[in-house]
């Protein structure tokens, strides 16, 4: 590497850094804020007074619990749906097997705004609008996709000689899985299983068109929030809401580097 | 692989059903709906909307909701908005990806890994603080406008414009295609570079003749990910753009639950679908001939 590789790579790096941590800490920094006057870049003093504000409102609360409880559900329903079908998409061959998985992609492949105004015909017709259930299977929408492809390829990546030795060993064929498939292709099924959660614990539109008015989540209560409220407390909420991603970017940050997300989006 | 029809067939039907039930037949309804057919699943619907346009058999079509979209000057504006906003995003990210992912591959620095785990950032920040952050960001009162007038000079306010609907778009779409590109760049074996190297070849001709052939899948399917996703779009244009131009996932929204015209806003829906599947064929096209060439199909 040159040194002027090195500089302008420097340079890059900086703005990048701008660019994708800046609006982030921007809006960090507003929580601990008791004012801000233009044009500084610090605020006129310190508080952690909005913290208490957002605790002491029942409204904002609730709506925590309220996108944990949908969150943890989703990914319960999904994994249940899902993960089964993975593993037969990675092992089996059965007649439409590459049309069905071309079919799964096909929910990404629709705009997800579009997508839900053609929904919520249907969820009148079944009286789903503004029930816990409609909201869960809008969630459930968003993580199909990550929760067979994904798994899919991970169970597709275990070597079948590890799996002909355990069974040479003795080993019956549940007990191979859940001592040497299951171990070995875990890494992609926890990738799956976060990104579902975070899919369902950020989905924002599809809540608000379906649950509103009697279920407002973290992010749909978001929308009202930055509009009725002192921007601290947006701010507050916004930190509050990232938690949990940032928790579980820590915990798969490895395997999602690693590839396990992008080698799940490959067709087989 | 193992055959095994039956089984196969049963473990995978779940998520199938699900998709079908919930994703195939409600569009299946919804254009039905955008051409007049207000019977069967559409009665709730229709017994609540205004202005609609109906058919009384099957075999009959109307394109009234059609005409109606169209004679709204700003459902066509904000198609173009749309789709220069979707464009601008899919050949930045890409082009950003690529810069990452080369960057990576060719220096493997300590400074190229802590560049590509920032750009990955975003993907663990929901969308929603996302664009609120932006906003900010790029405000009359914001870091940019602070900045530039503590340093003397004057920047524009991009806060509520179409360039910040763009910033922002970027900003959220980065991760994926730069995790794609980086790990089929990443898989290019190192002697077939230093061959090429070996052979003579400058920078950009290794890139265009030995690194993007064999890359060319993984930025496919980056390029129609982050597209699908900018078509559809709702929160980032709701939160940092202007009331108009804006993007059709607001429009749809809008006539959705303001204006309360349900089949204008399914008309919209179909536009954007179609212009997806277009998007989304590509996708499988690649995948298909990723397959074939690997020997698998």
């Amino acid at each position: 590497m040159t040194a002027t590789g090195r500089v302008l790579g420097g340079i890059a790096m900086v703005l990048l850094a701008v660019f994708i941590v800046g609006p982030l800490g921007w809006l960090a920094v507003r929580a601990f804020a008791t004012g801000w006057t233009y044009p500084h870049l610090l605020p006129d003093g310190w508080t952690l007074h909005w913290f208490g504000e957002v605790f002491a409102d029942p409204l904002l609360f609730s709506s925590i619990q309220l996108s944990l409880a949908f969150a943890f559900t989703t990914i319960a329903v999904a994994a249940v749906i899902c993960l089964p079908a993975a593993y037969a998409f990675a092992r089996f061959d059965f007649p439409g097997r590459r049309l069905f998985l071309i079919g799964l992609f096909a929910t990404n492949a629709f705009p997800k705004t579009g997508l839900f105004v053609s929904i919520a015909a249907l969820f009148y017709a079944f009286d789903l609008m503004a029930t816990f259930t409609g909201i869960v299977i809008v969630h459930l929408l968003g993580t199909v996709v990550f929760m067979t492809w994904i798994p899919a390829a991970a169970f597709a990546a275990v070597p079948r000689s590890l799996e002909e030795a355990a069974r040479d060993a003795g080993a019956r064929p549940l007990r191979v899985f859940a001592s040497v498939t299951l171990p070995l292709a875990l890494p992609g099924i926890l990738v799956a299983l976060t990104m579902s959660f975070l899919a369902s614990f950020d989905e924002a539109q599809g809540t608000y068109l379906v649950g509103a008015p009697v279920y407002y989540t973290m992010p749909t209560e978001m929308y009202s929030l930055v509009l009725n409220y002192p921007r601290q407390v947006a701010a507050v909420f916004s930190i509050l809401l990232s938690i949990p991603s940032v928790a579980l970017l820590l915990l798969v940050r490895r395997h999602v580097m690693g590839g396990q997300l992008a080698e799940g989006f490959q067709l087989r | 692989m193992r055959r095994r029809p039956i089984a196969g067939l049963l473990m995978a039907a779940p998520p199938v059903l699900v998709v079908a039930v919930f994703v195939g037949f409600p569009i299946g309804t919804a254009i039905a709906y955008s051409l007049g057919h207000v019977g069967g699943l559409n009665t709730t619907i229709a017994r609540i909307a205004r202005d609609q346009h109906t058919v009384d058999a099957w075999w009959q079509q109307t394109l009234g909701a059609y005409a109606d979209v169209l004679a709204d000057g700003r459902v066509l504006r904000d198609l173009l908005t749309t789709v220069a906003v979707t464009l601008v995003t899919t050949v930045v990210v890409v082009g950003l990806a690529w810069a990452i992912a080369l960057y990576l591959r060719l220096s493997g620095s300590r400074a190229a890994q802590v560049l590509a785990a920032i750009a990955v950032i975003p993907m663990f920040i929901p969308v929603v603080i996302a664009s609120w952050a932006i906003l900010t960001f790029y405000a009359g009162d914001g870091f940019v406008r602070s900045l530039a007038a503590i340093l003397g000079g004057d920047a524009p306010t991009l806060g509520y414009t179409v360039v910040c609907i763009t910033i922002a778009m970027i900003w959220t779409q980065l991760p994926f295609a730069t995790l794609m590109v980086t790990s089929g760049v990443q898989a290019v074996p190192t002697a077939l570079i230093e061959a090429a190297a070996d052979a003579g070849a400058s920078f950009p001709r290794i890139v265009r003749s030995v690194l993007l052939p064999l890359a060319v899948v993984p930025t496919v399917i980056a390029a129609t990910f982050t597209a699908i996703a900018t078509l559809g779009a709702f929160t980032v244009p709701y939160f940092t753009g202007p009331n108009a131009p804006t993007m059709l996932g607001v429009d749809m929204a809008a006539y959705f639950q303001s204006y309360n015209l349900p089949q204008q806003a399914v008309v919209i829906a179909v536009v954007v679908f179609v212009i997806a599947a277009g998007i989304g064929a590509l996708y499988v096209w690649a995948n298909l001939r990723a397959a074939r060439a690997a020997g698998r199909a």
